[in-house]
């Protein structure tokens, strides 16, 4: 097999190589601040933390599976395993510098954590797996550098605020009120979890990162910020893709070498 | 003399070699015999629900659910029976003594897989032959052989052929095809891709490769009846079926084996690129000045096959390590906007699978409604956008499910999939294809 180093994605701008770096699985996410497992499952809100995981069958070595060369081939993740139910973690990336645009969240996590489904809408991203797998990857997405207690939302309903002003404290908007600014201790605590139940006692989530800090690591392109069109060879790379695919699409064959 | 330059290696659904140096053409549905055979089988085989049948008699229940005629009921012992009915079905659906008719008992006479004789089907210009003939024949049977009069025998009809033809198909009969009616076929030549995922994923009794593969055949074979493999097309749509469908060069499978254990969609990417530069398919255009190199290659249409391979093994691999059907359109849209990035060369079927996967994601994750992916095919509104190359994906994915549905693939197929899993071609047709290849491939 030939020597190939995997490079992610294209373009000359410092969000291009932010994009590179957070889709490299060998980059180790900074993190910023830990949150307990059991504050992360009553952020989630599918189960009590403690209680066992539910299941929508059973477990694999009681179910006996079909005869399937992949299934012998392809190592079940600990979650399907065990038959736990397909649970998610959802959430809202404000167009304000917020480190993630959505695609990036598909593009990162499908790059990173196996047996994932990622969906990517306007406002939201749910990521779907099963549930002491999501646990394990949830962890990640809000412990570290790619979570911006102020600009990023867990919002399982109700997602509305990706596009709108922030608040006088820097927050994005939230319909439902689930976040809040301490001003005491300067750090946003979440009230109600991920649908908005209220939470028998507040989560800390930490800090908003400073708005320096989150212009350098982001991933968005802003006409405020770095803006798209500055990227030459970004928007070169896109339009060959879009050339190629029509013109491919007219005559296979005469797409040669170019 | 071989129209096109391509030969491939063919593999088992286990990676073992079975022949090398195959033309491609060894694998087209205009010359495999076994795929020939394959789409007659989907013509010819009907599933007979006997035991379906003695219900709505006993119960009056006939013509789709609670839809009860009270006070009409008749106790028939149709299971109990069935080696006679099975017997008399065939002398009357019989052309010639000795023809290919067959008539199968499963399942202590529960279910009946029924072949109709191809002659039947070749007086005519339709496929539903095979579920009229059978319908037809079965009523008479009933009613000869358990001596219905005529007072009853409108119920005997109900109960087979359910409320046709006040509605436009069968609803709620109890004689089925892989087919559905041409009326719900939503352009030429889809009868083919019109065929639930959930079908398939039993037919191959939820073996993912022979899923995908059966899938992969009855999808291109559709291309040549749609219009969309010829001229230009052709050789995209034989080495789509030859990579993606029929493990060539067992791509499929080592990718798979190369990510099984810890391997995420995006190492599955990157193992495709991997493959397809040392196999000689893609080369280094040029470096930008970030330091990006850009990739070409002056074969495209191998390039889609190697790509389409890829998506099959990300399927497997993400869908496999979750057990879970439902992450197939993720895999559809992001393996493809992965591959993009990472070479600067289009996506699988030159962008329609990423299409695809936005539709089928909001369509089987309860945004607009839809169903699970058990219940998408190839003439589904969300899915029919790409030529061949997305509902093989589905299939597999939808055999490697270990019960994540409320809907189980099982309860979608009804006896349609159990019933036809019982005609070999249909179910190991990896095995089928690769064997008439062979016997054929001097000739081409």
């Amino acid at each position: 097999m030939v020597d190939y180093k995997p490079q992610y994605y294209p373009g000359g701008s410092k969000i291009a190589a932010n994009r590179r770096k957070y889709i490299d699985p060998k980059y180790t996410l900074r993190k910023l601040r830990t949150i307990s497992d059991d504050d992360l499952v009553r952020l989630m809100g599918h189960r009590v933390p403690g209680e066992a995981y539910k299941s929508v069958h059973p477990p694999l070595e009681e179910l006996g599976e079909p005869a399937c060369p992949i299934r012998e081939l392809v190592e079940p993740t600990p979650g399907a395993k065990a038959g736990d139910r397909i649970r998610y973690i959802q959430f809202t990336d404000s167009v304000y510098f917020a480190p993630l645009t959505p695609y990036m969240r598909a593009w990162m996590g499908h790059m990173r954590y196996r047996g994932v489904d990622i969906g990517v809408l306007s406002g939201r991203v749910p990521l779907e797996a099963r549930e002491r797998d999501l646990e394990k990857v949830a962890k990640d997405l809000v412990e570290t550098e790619i979570f911006d207690p102020a600009r990023v939302g867990i919002r399982g309903a109700t997602v509305h605020g990706h596009a709108l002003r922030l608040d006088e404290n820097g927050l994005m908007f939230d319909a439902l009120r689930r976040f809040q600014y301490d001003k005491n201790k300067g750090e946003v605590v979440y009230v109600k979890d991920q649908v908005g139940v209220p939470l028998d006692r507040p989560i800390y989530v930490g800090k908003p990162i400073p708005e320096e800090e989150l212009r350098r690591i982001t991933s968005q392109f802003r006409v405020d910020g770095e803006p798209f069109r500055n990227d030459a060879e970004l928007i070169q790379f896109v339009q060959r893709i879009h050339m190629l695919r029509t013109e491919a699409g007219f005559d296979p064959n005469k797409v040669k070498d170019i | 003399m071989a129209k096109y330059p391509d030969k491939v290696n063919l593999y088992d659904d286990r990676g073992k070699l079975f022949d090398t140096n195959v033309p491609i053409e060894a694998l087209s549905p205009l010359k495999n015999t076994a795929i020939q055979k394959i789409i007659s089988y989907v013509k010819q085989c009907v599933a007979v629900n006997l035991e379906g049948v003695e219900k709505a008699l006993a119960t009056g229940e006939v013509g789709g659910k609670w839809c009860i005629i009270r006070g009409r009921s008749l106790k028939l012992d149709l299971v109990k029976n069935a080696g006679s009915v099975a017997d008399s079905l065939k002398k009357c659906l019989q052309v010639d003594p000795g023809d290919d008719t067959e008539v199968k008992v499963l399942k202590g006479g529960k279910h009946l897989l029924v072949k109709v004789p191809a002659k039947r089907l070749n007086a005519g210009v339709e496929y539903t032959t095979g579920v009229t003939a059978v319908a037809a024949a079965l009523c008479c049977t009933i009613i000869e052989n358990f001596k219905v009069n005529i007072w009853d025998a409108d119920l005997v009809h109900a109960a087979v052929w359910g409320r046709y033809p006040q509605t436009m198909e069968m609803l709620g009969g109890n004689v089925s095809s892989l087919l559905a009616v041409p009326q719900q076929n939503e352009g030429m030549g889809y009868a083919l891709r019109n065929i639930p995922c959930a079908h398939i994923a039993l037919i191959a009794k939820k073996n993912a490769m022979n899923a995908a593969a059966l899938s992969s055949i009855l999808e291109q074979t559709a291309m040549f009846e749609m219009g969309d493999a010829i001229g230009s097309f052709e050789r995209f749509h034989l080495l789509g079926l030859a990579y993606q469908g029929l493990n060539a060069d067992n791509i499929v499978y080592d990718l798979v084996k190369e990510n099984a254990k810890t391997g995420t969609l995006g190492d599955v990417v990157i193992s495709t690129v991997k493959r397809a530069l040392s196999d000689g398919v893609i080369k280094p255009l040029k470096k930008t000045p970030s330091g990006y190199t850009l990739y070409t290659t002056s074969d495209l249409n191998k390039w889609n096959a190697y790509a389409a391979a890829g998506l099959l093994a990300g399927t497997m691999i993400t869908c496999g390590a979750a057990r879970s059907m439902q992450h197939a359109p993720s895999v559809f849209i992001y393996f493809n906007d992965l591959i993009e990035r990472e070479t600067g060369l289009p996506g699988v079927d030159f962008g329609r699978v990423a299409g695809t996967g936005v539709e089928m994601s909001f369509f089987s994750h309860s945004i607009y409604g839809g169903g699970n992916p058990a219940v998408f095919h190839g003439n589904h509104i969300v899915t029919r956008h790409s030529k061949g190359f997305t509902i093989p994906c589905v299939a597999a994915a939808v055999a490697l499910d270990a019960g994540t549905t409320i809907y189980t693939p099982e309860k979608i197929s009804g006896v349609v999939g159990e019933v036809l899993s019982e005609v070999p071609e249909l179910r190991e047709s990896l095995r089928y294809v690769n064997e008439a290849a062979v016997s054929i491939k001097g000739g081409i």
